[in-house]
């Protein structure tokens, strides 16, 4: 890999280069809440100081740009009688995703397993991927965050250039030749023994500052195991079922497609739109019947398919631990302590 | 349902249903009927999927050869009572257009006390006016369709009517209005220290108040299965009373039913 | 060195319809097709038969028995169904489709000649080749035959590749019988078939009872050999399945041995939406026929 420094008033210029001619997204303040504190989003960007580069975590993750939650996969033309089908992949230019955490990064490169390396890809999902250049940025650990029991605390790959604040200069490493000639716009120099000593201190500081843990030890079996268990019924009894918790995952694919047909009869659509699996109505079968019935059912399916499912798939969890589900849960039902209650019912 | 035109327009091949209808109001502020002639860019492809025989806000004629009869507002009066039954008796499908068909209402909100001619002198004062209980049309008349909302959307109603036309099954949202908030990517009232009661309410209507910052009150009645226990809780723990809720839940009359069975207890009030 | 990032654009790159599970173009891509005869056969159920318009198209498409594929009708519906006529056939599929969703209740009223939307053909199927010199039983509960329909397809035009074989029908009542035009075809082809309702109603003359009835009978006194050289292929719902296959393993056919088909509600087919799954298991790609012992290690597949 390839490593530079730069000053940190390189930074802006960077930026300018980048939103000049591209398209560019990063975290900015979208309000504040009940505690006056800032509350951040992912949003288009054109003026550097909206950026906030010090954002905590964002809402929502960066999700929309890649998975929407509503998107045409195809309209129809109806002209007498007979139909005929356009397909888009609804991107016309290319992305530049500014100041992405690692656990985001990481979310990316789950969902590339299974929506763009495996059967069937997705082209919609692939023609935003193709089009996308990301600029990681290293994060300060959040309360909720439990990425480092997920091992997503850091982002190996799935990034264009990935930007660490040593303090007084920002270190990178680049990935891509894309982000290397985007470098060559601004002052760039090697690191020296030094730039990388104070690298390794920042990157132990950040490592201790995680609280939240998540024992994933055997998780897949426990999961099995205690498939019976009535830990399940006590979240169950909480859940709001409301699918909140899968709107805010940045890894939660899941959806529904819908048809409609335009008011003036001259046109269709065909709608995908993103589900949750906590929805009453995610299992129901034409003809009424429900396979998951009850909130209980549908909440340890989340964690089932999270936890068990994709791990035996792609040998990695469907987690990122960005914490984000818990902390927008109102019924504050967190991943951590769901299963840390399920470890426990097994050792009872 | 079943009768078609000769020459009727037609979509794949099959020729569409342009049903006969007509549009009532009983106690209500209208609203619904004035959403269903909101939104002019579709209003013309709206009414060529109908033939409107009966409008009161919108045009003077009048019939009584309907097929399908919106009828918005509760009932609260014994000539009400008679009209809705000659109404439903006329229309091969009654639609219940709105929360006060539905729920009864911001009218029902009335019900609540104990002593209603308290509550007619506090509003008409010394003018006697004839109006009992509020009741919903469902406990006068069988309503073949409900549309929910104060008001209604009218791109649900434009749906609904296509669905007709067309012969497509008309389904609603089963899933909580927190659905949609999310979908349009607001910030949490709760966060915002506002109550909402966005995760017990029937989505559909692409959480049109939290769009504008405004907490839900639940005017489209409960999603499937709500958790209206851990709502409770919530509003406690975000420091809302006891009351708010009631508040809420009671105001359009959508929750009264599971409120009754004791999920909520409802205050003597 | 331009400060513009380049776009990618997939849509513009060719359609490899031979990798069509490796290619972003098959995703969406569906063959227009159309509803060349529309056949009823009970009160509730029509069996269509369609074909795709392009010869060419029409030649690619090969499924094998057990397959599903979705039906769209653009604006109304997009839906799974299971094939429920001949592999043999290239490019023309028969569906047998109850009314009960969107589409189902658009569609008896879709004229013949019809252009509609196919996607597929998805899933696994039978091993009706690891079948051949071996008995097969077929089970079919109330609509379970439909799918099952395509593998007596293979077992009639395969006939001397297999040895005993059973048809065990049950539906609730006469009425709910289906492919009745059939059954007669199906006896000449020397295939034993047993049809048994839960309730008779005065024009049946058949027996009526549980479709355990009939297994059992044809199960018991067979020798080990006959045991041993069996398979099963049972269709219906999970309640009925269960108990067949229960008793199939008491008379110790192996559970390997038998295949069952899962219905569940698909959006894409493709593994991609989850809403088919059943524990963490896609039924769009690992099923919907799974082997009964697969079926035993899903969580609640039954």
């Amino acid at each position: 890999m390839i490593f530079r420094i730069f000053e940190k008033e390189e930074l802006k210029k960077l930026f300018e280069v980048f939103v000049a001619h591209n398209r560019v997204v990063g975290a900015v303040e979208a309000g504040r809440d009940r505690d006056d504190q800032p509350v951040y989003a992912f949003s288009d960007v054109s003026d550097y100081n909206e950026i906030k580069l010090d954002y905590s975590i964002t809402k929502l993750p960066a999700k929309r740009f890649f998975l929407p939650f509503k998107e045409e996969l195809a309209t129809f033309r109806i002209e007498n009688d007979n139909w005929t089908k356009d397909i888009s992949y609804n991107i016309d230019r290319p992305l530049i995703l500014f100041g992405l955490h690692p656990c985001d990064i990481n979310a990316l490169n789950k969902l590339d397993k299974v929506l763009l390396h495996s059967v069937y890809p997705m082209p919609y999902y692939a023609a935003k991927r193709k089009n996308m250049f990301i600029v990681g940025m290293n994060c300060v650990p959040q309360p909720s965050c439990f990425c480092r029991s997920m091992g997503t605390d850091t982002a190996l790959h799935g990034f264009d250039m990935f930007i660490t604040d040593l303090g007084g200069r920002y270190f990178v490493e680049i990935l891509t030749n894309t982000a290397f000639n985007f470098l060559r716009h601004i002052r760039t120099m090697e690191p020296m023994e030094e730039d990388h000593i104070l690298y390794m201190k920042v990157v132990e500081k950040r490592k201790k500052e995680f609280t939240a843990q998540v024992d994933t030890t055997d998780l897949t079996k426990i999961l099995d195991m205690e498939f019976q268990s009535d830990v399940w019924k006590y979240w169950g009894d909480r859940c709001l079922a409301c699918g909140t918790c899968a709107s805010v995952c940045p890894t939660c694919y899941c959806y529904g497609v819908e048809e409609t047909v335009d008011i003036n009869l001259k046109g269709a659509k065909k709608t995908k739109i993103l589900h949750s699996c906590n929805l009453i109505d995610f299992a129901e079968v034409a003809g009424g019947h429900n396979f998951r019935p009850e909130r209980h059912s549908r909440l340890k399916y989340r964690y089932y398919h999270k936890h068990r499912g994709f791990v035996e798939a792609f040998e990695e969890s469907l987690c990122v631990g960005c914490g984000r589900c818990g902390e927008s849960c109102l019924a504050g039902i967190t991943v951590p302590e769901v299963i840390e209650s399920i470890r426990a019912d097994g050792k009872e | 349902m079943d009768e078609r035109e000769p020459g009727a327009r037609t979509y794949l091949g099959v020729p569409l249903y342009r049903p006969k209808v007509a549009f009532f109001e009983f106690t209500s502020c209208e609203g619904c009927q004035l959403q269903v002639l909101n939104k002019e860019d579709t209003l013309l492809d709206f009414l060529s999927l109908v033939e409107v025989v009966n409008f009161r806000e919108a045009m003077t004629e009048q019939s009584d050869d309907y097929e399908i009869a919106f009828v918005e507002g509760s009932i609260t009066r014994d000539d009400d009572v008679k009209r809705l039954k000659k109404i439903r008796k006329n229309a091969k499908v009654l639609v219940a257009l709105g929360s006060c068909a539905c729920f009864g209402g911001v009218n029902q909100l009335k019900n609540r006390f104990k002593d209603l001619n308290f509550v007619k002198t506090e509003v008409y004062g010394r003018h006697p006016i004839d109006s009992g209980p509020v009741r919903t049309l469902e406990e006068i008349v069988k309503v073949d369709l409900k549309i929910y909302g104060c008001p209604v959307k009218k791109e649900e109603v434009e749906k609904i009517v296509l669905h007709i036309a067309i012969g497509k099954s008309i389904v609603f949202p089963k899933y909580p209005v927190c659905m949609e908030c999310k979908r349009n990517e607001n910030i949490c009232l709760f966060e915002l220290g506002e109550p909402c009661l966005g995760p017990v309410t029937r989505a559909g209507c692409d959480s049109w108040c939290p769009d504008n910052r405004a907490g839900c009150w639940g005017c489209r009645g409960p999603a499937d299965d709500p958790n209206l226990d851990q709502m409770k809780k919530i509003m406690l723990e975000k420091g809302f009373s006891e009351e708010t809720l009631l508040d809420r839940l009671e105001c359009f009359g959508g929750f009264s039913s599971l409120m009754k069975k004791g999920n909520v207890n409802e205050k003597d009030l | 060195m331009d400060p513009e990032l380049k776009f990618v654009d997939i849509a513009a790159q060719p359609y490899r319809q031979q990798q069509r599970r490796d290619d972003l173009k098959s995703f969406e891509y569906s063959y227009r097709a159309e509803i060349t005869s529309i056949y009823p056969l009970t009160e509730m159920e029509t069996l269509y038969r369609i074909q795709i318009v392009d010869p060419e198209e029409r030649n690619r498409f090969v499924f094998t028995p057990g397959q599903f594929l979705m039906l769209e009708l653009p604006g109304i519906d997009e839906a799974p169904f299971s094939i429920s006529s001949s592999a043999s056939v290239r490019g023309e599929v028969e569906l047998c489709i109850r009314r009960v969703g969107n589409l189902t209740n658009f569609l008896p009223r879709v004229k013949r000649g019809t252009h509609v939307g196919i996607r597929g053909p998805f899933g696994t199927g039978f091993p009706m080749k690891e079948m051949h010199g071996q008995n097969v039983i077929l089970v079919a509960g109330g609509l379970g035959l439909v799918p099952l329909r395509s593998p007596i397809a293979y077992v009639m035009e395969n006939r001397s590749h297999f040895n005993k074989v059973n048809i065990v029908y049950g539906t609730k009542t006469p009425s709910q019988l289906l492919f009745t035009h059939q059954h007669e075809m199906w006896r000449k082809d020397d295939i034993d078939l047993n049809i048994i309702v839960q309730k008779a109603d005065r024009s049946w003359k058949g027996p009526s009872g549980l479709i355990t009835e009939p297994l059992k009978e044809i199960l018991t006194g067979k020798d080990r050999d006959y045991y041993h050289n069996t398979y099963a292929i049972v269709c219906g719902p999970p309640v009925m399945f269960k108990f067949v296959c229960n008793m199939l393993n008491e008379f110790h056919i192996p559970m390997q041995k038998m295949f069952v088909s899962l219905e569940r509600r698909m959006h894409c087919g493709m593994g991609k939406c989850c809403r088919c799954n059943v524990g963490s298991t896609y039924t769009c790609l690992k099923g919907p026929v799974f082997d009964y012992w697969t079926v035993m290690n899903l969580k609640e597949a039954i």
